[in-house]
């Protein structure tokens, strides 16, 4: 039992779990990219890591942030975010990439 | 039917100067627009990225439809549930305070225009009413460019073989994340104070039947649409969480500018945990298991934020155009695309009868939009968002919290008389305001909600 009744226990599925529920069509290579990984590694918000709903963006080690471009929504979020103008963003060629079934 | 018959015959069309109008984009002004051209006869092609129309899009949850109703027989389109109750509701990190409205009117047909929707089913079914007029579609197609000659805008770049075509006119309906427009410098790129992230979840109940209705107190194919703000929606972020039922799922979500998820520490996805969460949210979606996991941004700039809306050759229309508006009370956009999808159409098709090129041969579209509720509302609640910014933590943090204490102390059953209650309630309202000099100010700065 949860010690606070008035908020009901509540399973909030993970990442992996959500991401799994859209249908994903690999384009073969990323749509996403940097323009200068210099400016990546000079940055020290990583703004694209934040705004990214699905965690494509990651925090790498060298500076320059990871993109597993496979889980991508296309949401454009990480376009706008970045304030250095740095992202390479297209979209997935021929209809590949995400598919939602309801939206 | 039709259409995966369209999609399939045209796996590597040759196209060039077979259209009149090239639509980029079917969303809803894409289709908006391809429909109205082709009821008039001209020849159209949408080009969309996703495998079918809607495949790719997402948005919270109300489709407002006065002008589809015009366009096309809205008899059988797909909706999920007529909006029976409007419910707007202020959270701190434990309490709600709740304004909910349910006239007895939005029974009735037309139901306000007020639907909920799932995008997959509905933009298919209005670019079918296109195709049925007439127009061609062209799935699984993205648009990667514009095509000039002699500076005036002749066609697209597509990502097919043999990608180009060319056309007199291109609508440029690609909405918000508006690639093709802004290469072609036909825009610039939003910032982002100006544009929000939204992340939804479609959540199913397995466990029963009628649990929508039960717990949404709803019957037969009546719905709801609550929007939330204040602390416990989005935290201190400029935004809000929705709730939205449809036939049997709910759409669930939070839509807050990139700006705020960017400097911010929770990611969205965090956001909208913490929003399912909160004691006011989580007894309403507990035991749903998510179908879908989405997210999209909404450009908000509002009216100052209206690009050029026609150029040589092409016209910008929906969000492309940042046709959006969102001001905490009123979140609408998919009116103004299909409004501004019309009116485009409309300026292109009589251009077009008149053998007229160029940006003033379609002239008649910014004008058409200007007089229309898309600029007006635009216009009238420009203000509104600078204001908004302005008293933030007025309205998202200390009113909600003012509320909640005023409506505990309001309604406190104890020895004391009401009278004293009464006094202290009024007390946590104008404390948080600034006693009444405050009040007045504030009721003056907003009073064009109502007015
Ligand atoms: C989270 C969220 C909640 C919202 N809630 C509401 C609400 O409750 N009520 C409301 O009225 N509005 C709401 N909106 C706003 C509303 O969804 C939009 O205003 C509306 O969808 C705009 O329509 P559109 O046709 O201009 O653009 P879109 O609906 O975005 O359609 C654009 C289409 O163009 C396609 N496309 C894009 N680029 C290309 C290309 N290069 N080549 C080919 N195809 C391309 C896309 O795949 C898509 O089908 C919400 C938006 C979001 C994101
Ligand atoms: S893409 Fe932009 S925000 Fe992300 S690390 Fe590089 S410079 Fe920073
Ligand atoms: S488009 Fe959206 S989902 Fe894709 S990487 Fe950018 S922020 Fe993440």
């Amino acid at each position: 039992m949860s010690v606070q009744p008035q908020t009901p226990d509540l399973d909030n599925d993970s990442m992996e779990d959500r991401l799994y529920t859209v249908k994903y069509d690999d384009p073969g290579d990323s749509h996403l990219d940097v323009k200068v990984e210099d400016v990546c590694a000079e940055c020290e918000t990583n703004d694209c890591v934040r705004v990214c709903p699905a965690n494509v963006w990651r925090e790498g080690e060298d500076g320059v942030p990871h993109i597993a471009y496979e889980n991508c929504l296309e949401c454009s979020s990480c376009r706008f975010a970045c304030t250095y103008d740095n992202v390479v963003w297209t979209y997935p060629e021929r209809g590949a990439g995400m598919t939602y079934k309801h939206g | 039917m039709s259409l995966e018959l369209k999609s399939d015959t045209v796996a590597d069309p040759n196209y060039d100067d077979e259209f009149d109008a090239i639509v980029v984009g079917a969303g809803l002004a894409g289709s908006a627009a391809a429909l109205t051209m082709a009821n008039r006869g001209l020849e159209v092609l949408m080009i969309e990225r996703g495998s079918s129309p809607g495949a790719k899009n997402v948005f919270g949850g109300v489709l407002y439809t006065p002008t589809i109703r015009e366009l096309t027989d809205f008899e059988d389109a797909p909706v999920e549930r007529y909006v029976a109750e409007r419910r707007f509701s202020m959270l701190t990190e434990g309490d709600e305070t709740a304004f909910s409205l349910r006239p007895g009117e939005w029974h009735e047909e037309p139901h306000n225009d007020s639907y909920t929707v799932l995008r997959g089913e509905f933009d298919e079914w209005f670019a079918e009413q296109a195709v049925e007029e007439g127009a061609t579609l062209l799935t699984s197609t993205t648009v990667t460019g514009l095509l000039r000659e002699d500076g005036r805008i002749a066609g697209v770049e597509t990502d097919r073989p043999d990608g180009t075509i060319r056309a007199p006119y291109v609508v440029l309906a690609e909405g918000g994340n508006s690639l093709v427009s802004e290469g072609a410098n036909l825009k610039p790129t939003e910032t982002r104070e100006n544009v929000a992230v939204g992340v939804k979840e479609v959540l199913e109940f397995p466990e029963r039947d009628g649990v929508i209705e039960d717990r949404f107190r709803l019957t037969d194919d009546a719905g709801v649409s609550y929007h939330y703000f204040g602390e416990g929606a989005v935290g201190d972020a400029f935004g809000g969480g929705f709730i939205y039922t449809n036939d049997d799922t709910i759409s669930v979500g939070v839509a807050y500018r990139i700006e705020d998820a960017a400097t911010h520490d929770q990611s969205p996805e965090e956001t909208l945990n913490a929003f399912k969460s909160h004691p006011a949210v989580a007894p309403l979606v507990r035991n749903a298991r998510t179908v879908e996991y989405s997210a999209k941004t909404i450009p908000e700039g509002g009216a100052d934020s209206i690009p050029d809306l026609v150029h040589d050759g092409a016209a910008i229309v929906g969000d492309a155009a940042g046709l959006v508006l969102n001001n905490g009370v009123h979140l609408e956009g998919t009116n103004m695309a299909v409004e501004s999808g019309y009116h485009a159409g409309n300026a292109i098709a009589r251009a077009a009868e008149n053998g007229r090129v160029g940006a003033e041969a379609l002239q008649a579209y910014p004008a058409a939009l200007e007089e229309s509720f898309v600029v007006q509302n635009l216009e009238h609640y420009k203000w509104m968002m600078d204001a908004v910014e302005e008293d933030r933590d007025l309205l998202f943090e200390d009113l909600p919290r003012a509320f909640a204490d005023a409506g505990t102390e309001y309604f406190r059953i104890d020895r004391t008389p009401k009278e004293s209650h009464a006094k202290n309630a009024k007390r946590a309202v104008l404390d948080a305001v600034g006693g009444w000099t405050g009040a007045a100010k504030l009721a003056l700065r907003y009073r064009k909600v109502v007015t």
